[in-house]
């Protein structure tokens, strides 16, 4: 049984030469010698005619045996190879992480965009219009509209940039609802809900509280039956959208000539929860906006019966509601455009 | 206005309420109580009499004091110079707490010293309020000031606390303090009771000389009255401590009554020295032209429009604004011409802001004074006047015009009051009410009518009287509920969601939102880019720099970019959307403004240059996102705009229309504006909201493989790019299917290797069938077909 051990010590140095292979090449070489057909094992194979026929089964089982196996090990042995190149493929790939990523340069709506968005949002949820209007307006629908009469004391409290004795740049978005209150008239509607967001100019100095050119957003509500409490309502749903769902409002009497009762609108204060601080200068409120219910000469001026419809209106200064949710201090900051300021308004709230 | 505790203490019983309490109460009411004054401060306070007083040893100013606190005497060193042996003084005792802090007993230099001598300014009293005498030194009471005394400031009538109510202006009413006192009365429910003087100036009294005239139809009302006898001297103490509140320097008693009867009454008055005035015929006028030197010693320019108080045809006064130096009441004054007028407050106004003349008077004409308070006003004044300074001799009253008052009366209805408001007031509380703010209630079942008092000329309808009712029964009565109504639809309308989806579009590729100011310069003007005509100037702008509403939004950017610019900032891209206006006419633009790099990380040698392609393809992008694109849009060569360069600038089209200008900036206005390297771009939004946009369309996607050709050639130097792909997108043509998928251009050379006037072009041109894969042949053959044509069309030579 020589040709037995021959096999034996074929298949030993076989193994050991596949487990030592290092690349494919050789590897491959490896295959030629063991599972080609001239090699060792073939070389065996010639001296199978020597062996009686009762031995010759055996041995031949053998060597497919052998040869099975070998050939098992040079596929592992090849994937094992290619793993390991691959390792090293991508060792060599290796990147620094602590590098910077490359942040696509985005950019952001200005800080009274933001806040306007926001007060339109809510108010088209509640079922309202957005309305706009000129800012070249006339003297109708900013003051004569709005039962401000010419020659009267009122007109001191909006100093108003005239283009000429009929038109100016309008002092307030009351211009607008004017115009709404006339619209909806005209075309045999009761029924009003729209907001007026937009440019108003005065003829302000500028300097940190003052702007000659600001944003207001008016709101304004006609129907059968609406009332000063349903102004409230609506009001503080506002408050606790804009401020935080803690917030609170109070009324507090007021006068403005196109509305009647008028009430000036104090929010709690979201910075000190109402406990008094600098924000609200210790008093725990801050004063947001001014509101009302429509007087009956401003419905009368527009073609409605006061005895039957009714309405409020309410202003909001949206600078206002800026400075306050940001806790910005200078109202010119809006209108320089500093692009370190504007980029402080680059988040989703 | 300003109100003090002891001028509401005159007319109702406040002793119970803090100030702060009344503050916030008539605060809730209406009234905003902006700051509450006390005229002085201090604890632990007491009258003294300085004993002695000594040099201090060690010091050359100081004074080493004995003074009698009545119960003891305590050793004080002080350091006024006019302090004396024998004064009565204010000592603030050790503990006293002072505006300036707290007094300690101590040892100065040595010397010990239980207190300090005060001088008013030390007690908080307003400095302006002071003579010098008492500015410069501590105060000496008189001699008969009593030696301890707990409360000095109230000897002294300094003890008064003063609300400073911001007036709304339908309630100007109350800058008269009788109309303030009713008021608050009816807010802190308390009985209320004015001195009674109805009647006085119309006693019966000498037959007048005084001729009164008015030659104005700006003066409805004059009255007039002489007091042949007065006694000018001090006022008593109650009068000089209620217009030291009220801010009023006092004078004399005939000054000092004028002045207390306007406050009380909001009616301004004149008295004259009659003996100074030429004649006793008064003629109110206008349409003068004249200069007139007042009372403050200014000179001023008359106009025609200004109502002028005149004797013998020459002005005595600025009538409503300011008396003359010639007839004023002076120490040696024996008789007087009282004058209680009404004149036009639009004239009054005008007059006051030409001249620059705010006076206590102009401002309460201005405000409007209510229609009885000329009589009640002249009737105050003869009371006051016989009391207190003696007057005899009164004439009969000479009247001229009429107040044309009517007292109102209406009647209102509680159920509707309650459903306006959205309340459940009872008829009980309502009436209390009403009653409170004197306005005579008489309940008719659910009705009120109600009487109206002269003051409240703001109360006219309803609406007034249940504004009256919530302000008073308080706010926190109301609820908060919700409108109820049919369910609206609320949307934005295509204009607005336009604006909004630029926004998003251009905020997302790296666009940063900007606002600025309508208002620009002639100059700002003159740059607009897509300009609507007929720019609109204000009458009286407040700068050259805010003069004009802005005709277009690209020069106004440009000053922005110009900040950040001189700030260090490379990387800029702005846009702005807004309205822009000429005459009659109104657009909605959006501008965008760029420079440096749009996308930049320079360790991985990315740099999106902030150029004309990308604004050209920015540009294109929003028209494509809202349903713009393709043939509809056209480019053409701008040369015409002189704000950019004119060999990189473009109009863009849609259909016929002019729909926006593209373009480097012209190195003139670049210089102009200070600003380096900017593109920049200006979009009319009506062009798009007018025109129909595409909708979202599905389409089949071709199951066949697309093949990419790369083509390149030589043209003249002058060929387009576009004129090339337009001429390859009309010939890629397969049996009548167009297979070119896309054309992109990778590579536009000139320069060395090239012959001088030609530019190498290279494309890379995709075709694709939807109805076969393209066979090797066919592929070829369209290659072919688009380079003879490019040929022929172009001069287009393949490249070897």
């Amino acid at each position: 049984m020589k040709t037995m051990e021959n096999l034996s010590t074929i298949r030993k140095e076989a193994v050991e030469k596949i487990k030592a292979c290092k690349d494919n090449g050789a590897l491959n070489q490896l295959r030629i010698l063991y599972l080609g057909k001239k090699g060792p094992i073939q070389e065996v194979m010639k001296t199978m005619k020597d062996l009686s026929k009762e031995e010759r089964p055996a041995f031949g089982a053998k060597i497919n045996e052998i040869k099975q196996e070998l050939s098992a090990l040079i596929e592992d042995r090849r994937t094992l190879l290619a793993e390991k190149e691959m390792a090293e493929q991508m060792e060599q790939e290796k990147l620094d992480i602590t590098l910077s990523g490359f942040v696509p340069n985005v950019g952001n709506l200005h800080p009274l965009t933001i806040v306007q968005q926001e007060l339109e949002d809510l108010f088209v949820g509640l079922g309202y219009s957005v309305a706009e209007g000129p800012e070249v307006e006339c003297d109708l629908y900013n003051f004569e509209r709005a039962n401000i009469p010419k020659d009267h004391p009122a007109r001191d409290m909006q100093d108003t940039f005239f283009i000429n004795v009929e038109e100016l740049l309008r002092t307030h978005t009351t211009a607008v609802q004017m115009r709404q209150l006339e619209k909806y008239h005209e075309e045999g509607k009761e029924l009003i809900k729209v907001i007026c967001p937009g440019k108003v100019y005065r003829r302000d100095d500028d300097d940190a509280t003052h702007s000659h050119q600001f944003m207001q957003c008016e709101g304004l509500v006609i129907g059968k039956d609406i009332q000063l409490s349903d102004l409230k309502g609506t009001l503080d749903f506002m408050a606790k959208k804009m401020f935080g769902e803690s917030r609170v409002i109070r009324f507090r009497p007021s006068y403005f000539q196109f509305t009647e009762p008028s009430v000036e609108v104090d929010v709690s204060c979201h910075i000190c929860g109402g406990k008094g601080c600098s924000v609200c200068k210790g008093t725990g409120w801050i004063e947001i906006l001014g509101a009302g219910m429509v007087h009956p000469n401003v419905l009368e001026m527009a073609g409605y019966d006061p005895n039957v419809v009714s309405g409020f209106a309410f202003g909001v200064g949206i600078e206002r509601v800026a400075m306050l949710k940001y806790g910005i201090d200078d109202i010119r900051n809006f209108y320089t455009n500093d692009l370190r300021f504007l980029k402080m308004f680059n988040r989703f709230e | 206005m300003l109100i003090s505790r002891k001028w509401l203490s005159q007319y109702m019983d406040i002793s119970d309420l803090s100030i702060t309490e009344i503050a916030d109460r008539i605060t809730a009411a209406g009234l905003e109580v902006e700051g509450i004054e006390k005229m002085s401060e201090g604890t632990h306070l007491t009258i003294g009499e300085v004993l002695s007083c000594e040099d201090h040893p060690d010091s050359d100013h100081l004074h080493v004091c004995q003074v009698n606190l009545g119960d003891r005497a305590e050793q004080i060193v002080c350091g006024a110079p006019n302090v004396a042996a024998g004064q009565r003084v204010i000592v603030a005792q050790v503990g006293a707490k002072l505006p300036g802090g707290e007094i300690k007993a101590g040892v100065i230099r040595g010397q010990a010293s239980n207190g300090m001598i005060c001088s008013l300014a030390e007690l908080g009293v307003d400095p302006h309020s002071l003579s010098e005498e008492s500015k410069n030194g501590i105060e000496v009471l008189p001699h008969d000031a009593p030696i301890g005394h707990k409360d000095p400031l109230a000897y002294l009538g300094l003890d008064d606390e003063i609300l400073d109510v911001g007036l709304t202006p339908n309630r100007n009413d109350c800058m008269a303090a009788w109309a303030m006192a009713m008021e608050t009365g009816a807010i802190l429910n308390r009985e209320v009771k004015l001195p009674q003087c109805k009647g006085a100036a119309m006693q019966k009294g000498n037959p007048t000389e005084l001729q009164v005239a008015s030659e104005s139809d700006k003066c409805p009302l004059f009255m007039g009255k002489v007091i042949n006898h007065v006694t000018i001297k001090e006022s008593p103490k109650w009068m000089k401590e209620l217009l030291a509140a009220a801010g009023v320097k006092s004078i004399n008693n005939v000054v000092d009554i004028s002045n207390i009867v306007m406050l009380e009454t909001g009616q301004p008055m004149h008295f004259y020295d009659k003996d100074a005035l030429p004649s006793l015929e008064i003629t109110v006028k206008d349409h003068m032209k004249t200069t007139y030197t007042a009372l403050d010693g200014v000179t001023y320019e008359i106009e025609p429009e200004d109502i002028m108080i005149t004797n013998q045809g020459k002005p005595i006064g600025i009538a409503g604004i300011m008396g003359g130096n010639d007839s004023k009441i002076e120490d040696t004054t024996k008789a007087i011409v009282l004058e209680a007028a009404i004149f036009h407050h639009v004239s009054i106004r005008n007059t006051a802001r030409r001249l620059n003349l705010n006076t206590d008077a102009s401002v309460r004409y201005q405000k409007g004074i209510e229609p009885l308070a000329t009589y009640k006003a002249m009737d105050r004044a003869v009371a006051l006047l016989l009391e207190y300074a003696d007057a005899s001799g009164l004439e009969d009253t000479v009247i001229i015009g009429s107040n044309h008052y009517e007292p109102i009366s209406i009647t209102v209805n509680l159920p509707r009051i309650n459903h306006l408001l959205g309340t459940d007031f009872s008829m009980p509380e309502v009436l209390d009410v009403l009653q409170r703010l004197s306005l005579e209630p008489v309940q008719n079942e659910q009705n009120i009518t109600l009487t109206i008092p002269s003051y409240r000329q703001d109360l006219r309808i309803e609406a007034d009287i249940a504004e009256e009712l919530i302000r008073i029964i308080g706010y926190d009565r109301l609820n908060a509920t919700l409108p109820t109504m049919p369910a609206t639809m609320g949307a934005l309308d295509a204009r607005q969601q336009l604006r909004r989806r630029f926004r998003q579009v251009l905020s997302d590729n790296g666009y940063q939102e900007a606002i600025t100011y309508t208002l620009v310069s002639d100059q700002m003007i003159e740059d607009a880019v897509m300009a609507l005509p007929d720019p609109i100037h204000l009458a009286a702008p407040m700068s050259e720099d805010r003069k004009t509403v802005r005709t277009g939004i690209l020069p106004s950017l440009l000053g922005s970019i110009a900040y950040n610019q001189n700030r260090s900032v490379k990387d800029i891209a702005l846009f702005e959307i807004s309205n822009v206006y000429g005459n009659n006419q109104m657009e909605e633009h959006l501008a965008i403004a760029i420079s440096g790099s749009l996308q930049k990380s320079r360790w991985q040698g990315i740099d999106v240059p902030a150029d004309f392609y990308a604004m050209k393809g920015m540009l294109e992008l929003l028209c494509e996102r809202v349903g713009f694109s393709g043939k509809r849009l056209t480019w053409k060569v701008n040369s015409k705009e002189v704000m950019f360069h004119p060999y990189q600038s473009a109009a863009l089209y849609l259909g016929k229309e002019l729909l926006a200008i593209l373009g480097t900036i012209h190195p003139a206005a670049a210089k102009r504006y200070g600003v380096s390297n900017v593109v920049m771009a200006e979009i009319n939004l009506e062009v798009l909201l007018k025109n129909k946009a595409a909708k979202v369309k599905y389409q089949l996607m071709s199951k066949y493989p697309a093949v990419n050709q790369d083509l390149a050639f030589v043209v003249a130097e002058d060929v387009k790019v576009g004129d090339i792909m337009a001429c390859i997108e009309r010939h890629g043509k397969l049996e009548k299917e167009n297979i070119i998928q896309q054309i992109e251009v990778f590579d536009v050379y000139t320069g060395e290797h090239m012959e001088k006037g030609f530019k190498s072009i290279a494309l890379s041109v995709c075709f694709q069938s939807s109805v076969k894969t393209l066979s090797e042949k066919e592929i070829m053959q369209m290659r072919e077909t688009i380079l003879t044509s490019l040929k022929e069309e172009v001069g287009a030579k393949l490249r070897s």
